[in-house]
């Protein structure tokens, strides 16, 4: 699958959500932990060698698990195969807690499901849809429909 | 002939975002669509160029060789960049680019079927970014935030008149089965409980896509469990309130002049 990467690239460079040098191990068995500078960046988390201003990689954070791994860390793993994990250790409990609660909020699909329940709920208790001040009533990414069960 | 590096590459978890694609997240705009982008073609675009099956989600645009297409051939990732009308190769195109402003990064060039297909496509990535979203969910937190606290100001209100009529009770119990079957004025309503807030939450199997009741939740609010004599109390006040409502319009059925 071809990517744009200098984008993704540049998308790295843009300001931060979160980051910090953590503690990184990638899902291959007997891969160890690296400290790497990790910056969450809209739906993605990018992670940098900490010398360097390109970054090594990036994930994407739609349909990923944020579980907490004991001491105090982290990990992310995608819905199609929950076994394999990237690891992350945080030098806190609060900075653990930061990383997961900012974690599973980063997603696209977070924001659409956020959105159309505080339309649906600001139209129960005014009457009015609040999208449509802004002409934006029928865009396809807004509708309840386009949720599944 | 060029440096005998070769840079490595940026790494992507390629086979989530390929499951992401064909899995059934919500698809913001799909459609055939001409390309002419991507490594191996020449930086001029000509020709017709190639026609894919294109799926927008979010801020992802996914290029597949056919509508059955099981690996997405392409990701263009919608952040940093505008959409305009575009000359295509020929004239009469419907085309459309994808400009982005980080350095050495040429338009994505894409041309649609029609110009209804066109002004779709560029209407929608347009507004595909996740700042974008972003700030149409924060527009909407607020004024939720404030239409609460304003319903807050009225139901402290409208208890007032409650406690002068009836017990004198606290003000926090809410039930959800009072917004079924009673149609009030809605200055009166209850305000629904947020959707399932008893099941979201940490507790829940990891699945679960943690939900936007888990942010209200997340700020200190509680479903409150009513007592019984709080719903009864309430149950009684809305019962009159019903049975006034319904005088109303049996007279005013009739013929006869009635209240409202």
């Amino acid at each position: 699958m071809r990517y744009n990467e200098k984008e993704l690239q540049a998308l790295s460079r843009q300001p931060a959500e979160l980051a910090a040098e953590l503690g990184m191990r990638g899902p291959k068995k007997g891969s160890v932990v690296k400290r790497r500078l990790v910056k969450l960046v809209v739906n993605f988390l990018f992670y940098f060698r900490t010398d360097e201003a390109e970054p090594v990689g990036a994930l994407l954070l739609e349909r990923c698990r944020v579980a907490r791994e004991e001491p105090s860390g982290f990990s992310i793993s995608f819905i199609e195969d929950p076994e394999r994990k990237y690891y992350f250790e945080c030098c806190s409990e609060e900075q653990c807690q930061e990383w997961t609660e900012a974690l599973r909020r980063a997603s696209y699909e977070f924001m659409r499901r956020s959105l159309i329940f505080y339309r649906k709920e600001i139209q129960k208790m005014t009457g009015k849809d609040p999208l449509e001040q802004f002409g934006i009533s029928e865009e396809a990414r807004f509708q309840l429909s386009s949720l599944k069960a | 002939m060029g440096p005998d590096v070769l840079v490595g590459a940026m790494k992507l978890n390629e086979r989530s975002v390929a499951h992401y694609a064909l899995s059934d997240s919500p698809a913001d705009h799909t459609g055939f669509l001409r390309t002419w982008g991507g490594p191996g073609t020449p930086p001029t675009p000509s020709g017709t160029g190639r026609r894919c099956w294109f799926v927008l989600k979010g801020n992802l645009l996914f290029s597949f060789e056919s509508r059955e297409g099981r690996a997405p051939l392409s990701l263009v990732v919608l952040e940093g960049c505008t959409v305009e009308l575009a000359e295509a190769p020929a004239p009469e195109e419907f085309a459309f680019a994808i400009c982005f402003d980080a350095p050495g990064v040429r338009p994505h060039l894409l041309a649609a079927d029609g110009p209804a297909a066109q002004e779709a496509w560029v209407k929608a990535l347009s507004r595909a970014s996740f700042g974008y979203m972003r700030l149409v969910v924060r527009e909407l937190e607020s004024q939720l935030q404030d239409a609460r606290q304003s319903l807050a100001l009225h139901r402290h209100s409208s208890w007032k008149a409650i406690s002068s009529r009836c017990k004198p009770q606290a003000p926090d119990c809410w039930s959800p089965g009072l917004e079924k079957g009673h149609s009030l004025p809605r200055d009166c309503s209850p305000m629904a409980l947020v959707e399932g807030g008893s099941r979201s939450g940490r507790g829940l199997a990891e699945w679960e896509l943690q939900g936007p009741a888990s942010l209200l939740l997340g700020r200190g609010q509680s479903p409150v469990s009513p007592e019984t004599s709080c719903f009864s109390t309430l149950h009684n006040w809305y019962g009159q309130e019903i049975v006034e409502l319904r005088r109303g319009w049996q007279q005013r059925a009739r013929g006869e002049p009635g209240r409202m």
